[in-house]
């Protein structure tokens, strides 16, 4: 049992990592990055490349793989989604849209580095420290740590420096942010870059614990923006409740069920979640209009 | 020939399923990403009808349709509850919910290892299990559901879909019942996912859960969105044109799994550049007729 509490505050922490980098670029831009779940594999594959192809060291390919992912993210907003924004389409054009990145990523990187598992191999496989009959491994510490650190970091950023609360102020009207001088888009270019920044830091330490395969970034993202869902988009703090309910989840239906409901389990949750409460849980309105 | 006929039946396949989605996708603007599932709902109604009842394919036709109506009605009244990119999200949500009961419930669907051995149709005393007959079959199922639904677009309640596509206020202050249409064209577009199912599942005579995935979902959805939304032939073209894709190319000398991605990433580059340009579709890409939102 003590083994599942580990599990779900480790699985909380990655989730929590994805919910926020997702939700950085969610709240200026309004819709549904699906890319960003490519951008994510896309991060540990880069790793994987550096550190077995061009034996660099693990911090330089950790450097060289986060940068690599700012400039994509960065790349599909000017090219595409500011082309978009001067359009003024609906919703539903970004996402398919997005769909469409994703795709043509995913494949790239399929075809890259093929379709099979890939093992990031850091150090030799220690057992993990024991704590209180439970077993944890340092990267699963590093990875609690670094997303606690990245949390607060986030929330403070947004809070108190001018450049976060234009991120806020661009999420709740970016009209009048223009009249009043802020620059919309450069301020949507930097919640991109911030937003693949963190989600390439999210990939690369899920990716370190498990295994790659091409599809792992998009469950991630998935069980983030699930995350999101549930907290009530629009608040980043309670970003952390929503992963909490999504790891919880997980883990206890892997415990009480069986590990291949895992999944399932996330997107009833989610499923129940829409029936119960449609809005989320800080209740901000996602209805399509107020008339 | 053996190999034509396959691909012809192939696109009949994807027509079906492409022009069964523009239903909800297209006219009624409902972008559903669990159109996989239905057709896998309707496959694996028939597979274990027909395995563990022997039923034949005429009695778990209407069967299978009758449940992918029933489970697309259930799911329709969660999934609009929610509007745009959330009923998206929502629906992917259920696609994964589907595919994981299709994966892990052993008992009833034989989980990853799939259900074997499905029985071919017979159609008064004739075995239609040579290619040229199932593809005229096929074909007969392509039209009446081409048919079916081009009378619904062009009925009063088609109007009614494409006025919610425009503006869901305006139609609801005019005194129609969205949430109620809404329902009606969700449904409809899962009771006709079920007869591709139904097909595939007796041509194949085996099915396993690996081809009712998430990304099966995104290629229908690309179909429809290549072929253009609320345009049934462009749906047909479209089909067409995917899936003799990958062929042209592996004749081109390509390997097959490069071809495959390859495939892929040419369709995500045209669902790019068909939403960047605002035009609603490949065919409307190609003459110059322009439309203001998507």
């Amino acid at each position: 049992m003590m083994q599942v509490l580990f599990n779900i505050i480790y699985t909380t922490a990655i989730y929590m990592l994805v919910s926020v980098s997702f939700s950085l670029i969610y709240y200026p831009v309004k819709f549904f990055h699906i890319a960003h779940a490519a951008i994510i594999t896309l991060s540990a594959y880069l790793v994987y490349l550096f550190l077995n192809k061009f034996s660099f060291s693990l911090y330089l390919s950790i450097a060289f793989a986060i940068l690599i992912t700012i400039f994509i993210g960065i790349i599909t907003e000017v090219l595409v989604y500011r082309q978009l924004r001067k359009k003024n389409v609906t919703s539903l054009s970004y996402f398919i849209t997005a769909i469409g990145i994703y795709v043509v990523i995913q494949n790239c990187i399929i075809l890259c580095f093929g379709n099979n598992t890939k093992i990031i191999n850091t150090s030799k496989v220690s057992v993990g420290n024991q704590f209180f009959e439970a077993y944890i491994t340092n990267i699963q510490i590093i990875t609690i740590l670094v997303s606690v650190v990245l949390f607060i970091f986030v929330n403070l950023f947004l809070s108190t420096t001018k450049t976060g609360k234009s991120i806020r102020a661009v999420a709740s009207n970016s009209n009048l942010c223009n009249l009043y001088g802020i620059s919309s888009n450069k301020v949507i270019l930097l919640s991109f870059g911030l937003g693949s920044m963190l989600a390439a830091i999210a990939g690369i330490l899920s990716a370190m614990n498990t295994n790659v395969t091409p599809n792992f970034g998009f469950n991630l993202f998935m069980y983030g923006i699930v995350a999101m869902i549930i907290s009530g988009v629009g608040s980043t703090r309670s970003l952390i409740v929503g992963s909490l309910i999504v790891a919880s989840a997980q883990h206890l239906s892997a415990f009480f069920l069986d590990t291949k409901w895992m999944e399932a389990a996330t997107y009833m949750i989610l499923i129940l979640f829409l029936i119960w409460k449609p809005l989320g849980f800080s209740g901000k309105a996602l209805k399509k209009l107020e008339v | 020939m053996e190999y034509i006929l396959h691909i012809l039946i192939t696109i009949s396949f994807y027509t079906l399923l492409a022009q069964s989605l523009n239903l909800a996708a297209g006219y009624t603007g409902l972008i559903s990403l669990a159109h996989a599932g239905f057709y896998g709902i309707g496959a694996y109604t028939t597979a274990i009808l027909s395995t563990q009842f022997g039923l034949s394919f005429w009695i778990n036709l209407p069967l299978a349709m009758l449940i992918c109506g029933v489970i697309g009605y259930t799911i329709s009244l969660i999934a609009l509850r929610t509007v745009d990119d959330y009923f998206i999200i929502c629906t992917l949500g259920i696609q994964v919910v589907l595919f994981s009961v299709m994966n892990n419930w052993m008992d009833l669907t034989g989980g990853p290892l799939g259900i074997p051995n499905i029985p071919s149709i017979h159609f008064f005393g004739l075995n239609l299990d040579r290619k040229v007959s199932f593809l005229i079959m096929s074909l007969i199922f392509v039209g009446a559901v081409w048919f079916c639904l081009k009378n619904i677009s062009k009925s009063g309640f088609g109007n009614t879909l494409k006025a919610i596509n425009e503006d869901e206020i305006f139609t609801q202050s005019i005194g129609k019942n969205v949430y109620k249409a809404k329902i009606i064209s969700f449904t409809l577009s899962a009771i006709f996912a079920a007869i591709p199912g139904a097909l595939y599942a007796h041509y194949i005579s085996y099915i396993d859960p690996s081809i009712f995935t998430i990304s099966e979902s995104i290629f229908i959805l690309s179909i429809v969105i290549l072929g253009g939304l609320g345009n049934l032939k462009g749906s047909f073209y479209a089909s067409i044109f995917l899936i003799l894709l990958p062929e042209l190319l592996r004749y081109s000398g390509m390997p097959d799994n490069v071809a495959a991605n390859l495939r892929q990433i040419i369709y995500g580059l045209l669902l790019v550049a068909i939403m960047m340009s605002g035009k609603k579709g490949v065919i409307a890409l190609l003459s110059k007729k322009s439309i203001k939102k998507v």
